[in-house]
């Protein structure tokens, strides 16, 4: 599988060594030793996937995801040195889609790109168009808008994740269950993920996102939405 | 039994104001009893003296009629009379006569000394006697004046002393008390404080500006201990952080460099190949022993942030059971069969999955160290308290068990310290190589609100149960839209 692969590392050898393994796993590989540096190359020609390291001098990791952010929705996985802070949670709510934890296997690098690229494709099975609330999800054409027309702007793997609930109106999937369709884990996933982008998709379609009435959560069990 | 301070000064307070009261009390009974004792004493001597004038006029004129004489001079005055003439005894009345006089008394006067004396009769009455000889008549003369009235005022007096000495005392307690608690209450701030820093609220201080004046050395001294606390400790995070970062990097390059080599292994010749599989292997035995000694450091700091997420509980161990296997360093078995208890089927937990993966490949791992490998892993419910409705307190019970010979009970607790070889010593340490297996198996059992612990199994060997408690079970679908509640538990709400 092919992909165009922008990678944001500080430390020049890992970056060497990230650009080796990716390489030889078939991407097109470019690399940026700094948050502004990553920024003007992804400006400069169109990126599959983005890897960004949290740690960086000058502008870090996390503002560097807002500023991508802002600009595309271009799924992003951040390196962290630790999975128990709060900084994967602050990652993910900065934008990014997944992460991995240093030091990664190459090969697990390489399987969380496959699906982060598998996800940026048209899915096999969609479901049909469902309206709720003032929201119409449109599957087969990657849109969500409002009923005015007006277009909501979600990231890939929100829409995904907005896909998956949609598929079964009013049937609770769980975290595991959502994991695996959306990003590709197995069992041990990490359920903040699902967490995050169930928040963030939250204050794109919730009127309140503090008193959601469409995406609910059943505690202990996982995600249903409701139309 | 120690006193506590405050009992002390309570206590001090209290026999203080005992002690004065008693004082006071006592000096101000006894002196008011002496002047209204010597004030009738006189009184009776005055009235007795001129009594017995007028007997001797009444005798000098050769009156007889004793009882007309005694009568008359008893008339008004509450007091009796008896007379003695011509070594005969006269009484005023019928209750008076000469054995109403004391004896010792009777005799001095009857001897030729006037006498006084304050007694007691045998009925418990108070009196005082007065005895005047009348030599011209040859007769003596007494006169008994009751004392009952000053009996009752100093009863009266005793006893309101008495009841002013009880609130005295009591009052004293109280202020004792209300002093201790005054004087301790700075103490009692510093306890908390002490409390909340121990918790990891590091940036706890006392008010200098409130402190008493006498107290701002303590506060003063307090708050520069824990400035210097929260320092060192800061200092050690950072080195903590700093060095995971710099162990981090080059693990991550070489990982991903030994990775290239992996996909293209097949065009190595023989040789490369085995040494690319030493490598690789102990590059993953490296990794774990780095991240295994990170995370008891970060344990130790406290900074450990935990994810708990509710899921089945029978699920995560198959789950954790089968994928743990491939984790393992020693891969030379299948997956021990998992037995669930039908009881627990649908019992959920709150775990970090990852984490519970890892504790049983440690208790796997250890069983193929140590004990000849895994027999058998349950899952089962544990003891049920009874008391409580629903799924209150209690918990599940995961039980590992060896085939070894079992751990000696002097050594159970000591299995879970951090590099305890124990009695095999000699032989290699647990999976990881740093004799930290065990202990991160506690560690982590901790974290997350459950525990572990040693004992022996049926068939002799060791049998590791890890309790975890129990959340809720599957047969329920509740909507329940407090919807970051897993989240916000766990702190990760960012």
């Amino acid at each position: 599988m092919s992909g165009r692969i922008l990678v944001v590392e500080d430390d020049e050898r890992i970056r060497s060594s990230m650009r080796l393994a990716l390489e030889g796993e078939g991407y097109e590989v470019r690399d940026a030793a700094s948050g502004e540096e990553g920024l003007d190359l992804f400006a400069e020609a169109p990126t599959d996937v983005a890897l960004i390291d949290l740690m960086l001098p000058g502008m870090d990791g996390f503002e560097c995801c807002r500023a991508l952010r802002r600009s595309s929705a271009v799924p992003i996985i951040i390196v962290t040195a630790r999975s128990d802070t709060h900084d994967v949670v602050a990652g993910l709510e900065a934008g990014a889609d997944d992460y991995v934890t240093k030091p990664f296997v190459a090969k697990e690098l390489a399987a969380r790109i496959r699906a982060l690229l598998r996800r940026a494709r048209p899915a096999e099975e969609e479901p049909g168009a469902l309206t709720f609330g003032d929201l119409q999800l449109l599957p087969e054409q990657g849109v969500l808008r409002r009923l005015n027309g007006e277009e909501v702007h979600c990231t890939r793997t929100e829409f995904r994740l907005l896909c998956e609930l949609a598929a079964s109106p009013n049937k609770v999937l769980s975290r595991e269950q959502l994991l695996d369709r959306v990003w590709g884990y197995d069992y041990f996933g990490d359920g903040r993920l699902v967490d995050v982008h169930i928040r963030r998709l939250r204050t794109k379609v919730e009127a309140d996102p503090a008193v959601p009435q469409h995406i609910l959560t059943v505690r202990g069990m996982g995600y249903k939405l409701v139309p | 039994m120690k006193l506590g301070i405050g009992a002390r000064i309570t206590a001090v307070f209290g026999l203080g104001a005992l002690v004065l009261s008693v004082l006071l009390g006592g000096i101000a009974y006894f002196t008011v009893r002496h002047f209204l004792l010597a004030g009738r004493e006189s009184a009776a001597q005055t009235q007795a003296f001129s009594n017995a004038s007028l007997v001797r006029t009444s005798l000098e004129g050769g009156d007889t009629n004793y009882l007309g004489l005694l009568g008359q001079i008893d008339a008004g005055t509450g007091a009796h009379s008896v007379l003695y003439h011509r070594s005969k005894a006269y009484g005023s009345s019928l209750s008076v006569n000469a054995s109403s006089i004391p004896p010792q008394l009777r005799k001095e006067v009857l001897g030729g000394t006037p006498a006084t004396q304050t007694y007691r009769t045998a009925a418990g009455t108070a009196e005082i006697a007065v005895g005047l000889p009348v030599p011209a008549v040859h007769a003596a003369y007494f006169e008994v004046f009751d004392l009952s009235d000053l009996d009752h005022t100093m009863n009266v007096l005793g006893l309101t002393l008495f009841v002013a000495g009880a609130v005295t005392t009591l009052l004293g307690v109280a202020l004792g008390r209300f002093a201790s608690r005054r004087l301790l209450r700075p103490l009692s701030d510093v306890t908390s404080a002490a409390g909340a820093i121990a918790g990891g609220e590091l940036d706890t201080r006392l008010d200098i500006e409130a402190a008493d004046p006498d107290l701002v050395g303590l506060t003063a001294s307090f708050n520069a201990m824990v400035d210097q606390l929260q320092v060192r400790i800061e200092r050690e995070a950072r080195f903590n952080s700093d060095v995971s970062h710099e162990l981090r990097s080059p693990l991550t390059t070489l990982s991903a460099a030994v990775g290239v080599l992996e996909t293209d292994r097949d065009r190595l010749p023989a040789r490369s190949q085995r040494a690319l599989q030493l490598l690789s292997d102990d590059l993953r035995r490296f990794q774990r022993m780095v991240s295994d000694l990170l995370e008891m450091s970060r344990a130790d700091a406290g900074s450990v942030d935990v994810f708990l997420e509710e899921v089945n509980v029978s699920e995560l161990v198959q789950r954790s059971v089968e994928t743990g296997i491939g984790h393992m360093d020693s891969r030379q078995h299948a997956a021990p069969d998992v037995v669930v208890d039908p009881e627990v089927e649908q019992w959920r937990v709150g775990v970090d999955k990852r984490r519970f993966e890892r504790v049983l490949v440690n208790l796997m791992e250890n069983a193929d160290h140590y004990g000849g490998g895994v027999t058998t892993i349950a899952v089962g419910p544990g003891p049920d308290p009874g008391a409580a409705s629903g799924f209150a307190g209690r918990l599940v019970e995961v039980t590992v068990d060896d085939a070894g010979p079992g751990i000696d009970p002097a050594e159970r607790t000591k299995v879970f310290e951090r590099f305890y070889r124990g009695s095999a010593s000699g032989r290699r340490g647990t999976g990881t190589g740093t004799g930290l297996g065990l202990a991160l198996v506690a560690e982590h059992m901790h974290v997350m609100h459950g525990d572990v612990r040693v004992e022996s199994s049926p068939d002799g060997g060791a049998r590791f149960v890890l309790s975890l408690p129990v959340l809720s079970n599957d047969d329920k679908d509740g909507v329940d839209d407090t919807s970051e509640q897993l989240v916000a538990e766990t702190g990760v709400d960012a």
